[in-house]
């Protein structure tokens, strides 16, 4: 699943990510240096294996980072950039707790490499909410109830506000399949559906 | 004490939860961590020979492998329960074990050294499966009342049938991982576990640790469904490398690894023999019990908890056996006996209803039980019927034809409704728990219990913020910590029982530290918080032990030493259950044969409910596993090699988002004021009781083909 947004972007290619060169370098990274500080953690000294440097956006900030080329997307967010709202449930792409936006496009950031990100906008749980201002989505799971431990919800949220944007969150058949991707253990299906056709019924922007 | 209904509120701690902020184990931030990757036998049974790990030491970044050979030998067993998991031993026991650690600078670097060892073995014969040769059986007590050999004499109809269900896994979708960190002699571990208490106490006895060199942090647990409640394989393992290396380490376990080491439910069968008389009425019971199980395994066959406490059946013989086989321990997983007991007793119950053509739910309908038969005790509260006439009520129940087959709609799909009933064991056990008001606005509440999202900290808030003028906003519920308070494993339905009248008495207590601080002065005005900076104290303080019905001295004493302290459901003067009923429609479509479940109405006697919103949430959930349990999972065993073939999430299949339907959820919401003074039963684990039952009575209904093994497949309906 997702394999199209596996196609490499700009200046990285599998070749180039596989063999540790260091492709940086798109226009539209133009650093704020300060903000990057105060929202992505710095990296820590380089590891074994870290040899190919890249730059996704994350949340809105850049965020250089060197990786070993076999780093997910979900390790890096978590290992080594603090974000740890993306959650780990399979690590196999079967279970949805760790979706987020790649170039506001879900995906399951366990099968995506993180060297496929570099220049790219990634958007995660964390980047959702407007300062103290919840997310839509966010205030309509509360609401609902559309959670129970917690664990897989990030990924059902940021799911579910692609599901609104991609426009499948028409009636309760159409959101329940195009939710599927998504496990819950807990069995809060139903309140998760209702929340996705509150906040869509409402027809405000996501 | 009161015991009025508790209001609609959210649920605590929904807001950390949908920003992605709630902690658990896994994402715990600690310096300089170093991260592991086990190494699983491709033995069913057997020992090692040899664990070579020059390979995996070349691998840039791999700091150390640990091998059997680094760790202390067992404990000795005895007093403190059951042993504790094994670490890494050169016997093998089953599939999966593991049998060494690669510890590294990364996870990449982790993952490529295990993935580089090779270890020899010496390989023995084993068995697979309970239909295999080389089973042990094992018979345990029987449960009886009354003469079920002679009232099954004087029936003059009976029923009799073979129920059966498979082995299937918890995958709650956190998985299991250990992060330890060894430092100025303490090792921290943090952990999504069940019981704070149980992974300290195996710590302690495995790495011969004293009591206070020992904390076990269990933040939020991401799912536990009984799977995270004894002590894991992995824990001491993972916490050996931290103080042998002297830097944390972290390990979180790959599911196929999950599925080969965690407990599971085993599989199980259940022969079934009701006798009725003249008027319909069931007057005798036989039934025989056995389940899958592991050479040294301790998860107890208590198939005959729940089905007599049901429908007053005076006469039951209840036998039980263990059939043990070469696999990893079996457990406790979501209403571990009650759910398959209550599919196979209620599917036959159901069954003997259209043997003498009376409506199923009439015929439950005639059966009120008043008493438990096997301890002969009054019950406290037991309101199935009213769940099964609200429910009936809301359902429509009344416009259901009686026979079998007979709604097919104009494309061909068939339609039945089913109805099924569960019951579950109330159980408590005691808690030690502190509570704190300041006059800065906060509170802070310490006490046993582990938040897996059953909602534990939300029933907690209500109790606090009903009985205390303080603000929530400034509250914390400090649990499964066992730095805060001692620990209790939260599993059993037992949690909110146990956390709510201490909460309770807690709010008293602080009450009465309020008024002997004003000593008779006329309260100032504003909160407790506002009151205490008025009459200048920065806070107060209480300290409350609670305990169940019979509970005394020494039930809290094993809870201060952190072992098991529940009792339930029998208690000196009565016996308590929780109960549920389930109306389901199903629709079994006409050319592929899959049977959709559109709509479920199901009604819950738990007590008093005290969280209205997160109890109704654990009732879906509920309703959830049990469509899930039997129209999806079953996990395979590899006859050939031992081991579980389907240990993925693709392949192990859960009900989706799309398998589930409009779920109504009611409560008959009447307090158990017998079992304590805010009347609250369990939950979590009838939710899920009767339901597989009700599915497959509606399949019946719509097919006339009675479906007696889980998980019903399409080919069972060709």
């Amino acid at each position: 699943m997702n394999e199209e947004e596996g196609g490499a972007p700009a200046g990285v290619t599998r070749r180039t990510a596989i063999g540790g060169t260091v492709a940086v370098g798109s226009a539209l990274l133009l650093l704020d240096a300060e903000r990057v500080e105060a929202t992505v953690q710095s990296s820590p000294p380089p590891r074994a294996g870290a040899t190919l440097a890249i730059r996704p956006i994350v949340n809105g900030r850049a965020a250089p980072v060197t990786i070993d080329p076999r780093t997910s997307l979900l390790d890096l967010l978590r290992e080594r950039l603090g974000l740890t709202g993306a959650k780990k449930g399979c690590d196999h792409g079967q279970c949805g707790a760790c979706t987020v936006h790649v170039d506001g496009r879900r995906v399951a950031s366990c099968l995506t490499l993180a060297a496929k990100t570099d220049g790219r906008e990634v958007t995660t749980i964390e980047g959702l909410a407007e300062g103290d201002a919840l997310h839509p989505m966010q205030q309509a799971f509360i609401d609902h109830d559309a959670l129970q431990c917690g664990y897989c919800t990030p990924g059902q949220i940021m799911a579910a506000v692609a599901c609104v944007r991609e426009g499948n969150a028409t009636d309760r058949p159409t959101i329940r399949e195009y939710m599927s991707g998504n496990i819950c253990r807990c069995g809060a299906y139903a309140g998760i559906v209702a929340a996705i056709e509150d906040v869509a019924k409402k027809g405000r922007r996501v | 004490m009161t015991s009025a209904p508790f209001p609609d509120r959210p649920r605590v701690d929904a807001r950390e939860k949908v920003l992605g902020q709630a902690q658990y184990a896994a994402d715990v931030a600690v310096p300089g961590l170093l991260y592991a990757m086990l190494v699983p036998a491709t033995i069913a049974k057997g020992s090692v020979r040899s664990v070579p790990v020059d390979a995996a030491m070349r691998v840039a970044g791999v700091v150390r492998v640990l091998t059997a050979s680094d760790f202390p030998p067992p404990p000795a067993g005895g007093a403190g329960g059951p042993p504790p998991p094994p670490t890494i031993t050169d016997q093998i026991a089953y599939r999966g074990q593991p049998v060494a650690l690669v510890v590294a600078e990364t996870l990449e670097a982790a993952i490529e050294g295990a993935e580089a060892i090779r270890p020899t073995y010496a390989a023995m014969a084993f068995v697979a499966t309970i239909e295999g040769d080389g089973v042990e059986p094992q018979p345990v007590e029987p449960s009886t009342g009354g003469d079920a050999d002679a009232a099954m004499a004087r029936a003059v109809t009976r029923h009799e049938a073979e129920y059966v269900s498979p082995a299937q896994h918890h995958n709650p979708i956190e998985m299991l991982s250990t992060t330890a960190v060894w430092e100025g002699g303490v090792l921290t571990v943090y952990e999504g576990t069940q019981g704070s208490n149980m992974a300290k106490g195996a710590l302690m006895r495995t790495l011969r640790l004293s009591a206070d060199q020992v904390v076990v942090k269990s933040p939020q647990i991401g799912g536990g469904f009984g799977q995270k409640g004894g002590a894991q394989r992995q824990t001491a393992i993972v916490a050996r490398a931290a103080m042998l290396l002297g830097r944390p380490v972290k390990l979180v376990v790959p599911r196929g690894q999950i599925f080969h080491n965690a407990t599971f439910r085993p599989k199980n069968r259940h022969r079934i023999e009701i006798g009725a008389d003249a008027e319909g009425r069931m007057i005798a019971v036989r039934y025989d019990a056995d389940q899958q199980q592991s050479r040294q395994g301790q998860f107890p066959p208590a198939y005959h908890e729940s089905p007599p406490m049901m429908y007053g059946i005076a006469d039951y013989h209840g036998t039980a056996a263990n059939l043990r086989i070469d696999t990893q321990a079996p457990g406790y997983m979501r209403a571990p006996t009650p759910h398959p007991s209550s599919f196979a007793f209620d599917s036959a119950v159901d069954e003997m209803a259209v043997k003498l053509g009376i409506d199923p739910l009439a015929f439950r309908l005639k059966h009120r039980a008043t008493r438990d038969p096997i301890d002969d005790k009054p019950f406290s509260t037991h309101f199935l019927h009213e769940c099964l006439t609200e429910g009936a009520r809301r359902f429509g129940w009344d416009k259901r034809p009686l026979a079998a087959g007979a709604t097919v709609r104009p494309d061909g799909t068939q339609v039945g409704w089913g109805v099924g009933c569960g019951a579950y064991p109330a159980n408590v056990h005691p808690t030690i728990a502190t509570l704190r008001i300041g006059a800065d606005g906060t509170t802070r509440f310490a006490a046993a219990g582990h938040e897996m999202g059953q909602g534990i900290r939300s029933t907690i808030e209500q109790v606090l913020v009903r009985e205390l003028a303080i603000d929530p906003a400034g509250l914390e519920i400090a649990i499964g910590d066992t730095s805060v308070a001692p620990q209790h494993v939260t599993a059993g339905s037992w949690g909110t029982a146990s956390a709510v009248i201490a909460a309770e008495r807690a709010a008293a207590s602080a009450k009465a530290a309020m008024a002997d601080l004003l000593a008779g002065r006329t309260p100032p005005a504003g909160n407790l918080h506002r009151q205490l900076a008025t009459v200048r104290r920065p806070s107060i303080q209480v300290e409350v032990t609670t305990t169940g019905p019979g509970q005394g001295a020494k039930e809290v004493e094993r809870l201060r030493q952190g072992g098991m302290a529940v009792s339930g459901p029998v208690y000196p003067q009565f016996t308590s259950f929780s109960y549920i009923a389930h109306f389901v429609e199903v629709h079994v479509e006409p050319r592929t044969r899959r049977i959709r479940v559109p709509r479920v109405v199901s009604v819950a006697d738990c007590g008093r409910v005290i969280s209205p919103r997160t109890a109704a949430s654990q009732v879906r959930g509920g309703v959830v596993w049990a469509i899930s349990a039997c129209l999806r999972e079953a996990t395979e065993v590899d006859p050939r090699y031992g081991g579980w073939l389907n240990n993925d999430l693709a392949d192990y299949v859960v009900a989706v988002n799309a398998d589930i339907g409009e779920i109504d959820v009611a409560f008959v919401d009447q307090p158990d004021n017998m079992f304590n003074a805010l009347g609250a039963k369990g939950l979590g684990e009838v939710a899920m009781t009767g339901c597989a039952a009700a599915v497959a009575n509606a399949v019946y209904h719509a097919t006339g083909k009675r479906l007696r093994e889980m998980p019903f497949r399409i080919e069972n309906l060709l």
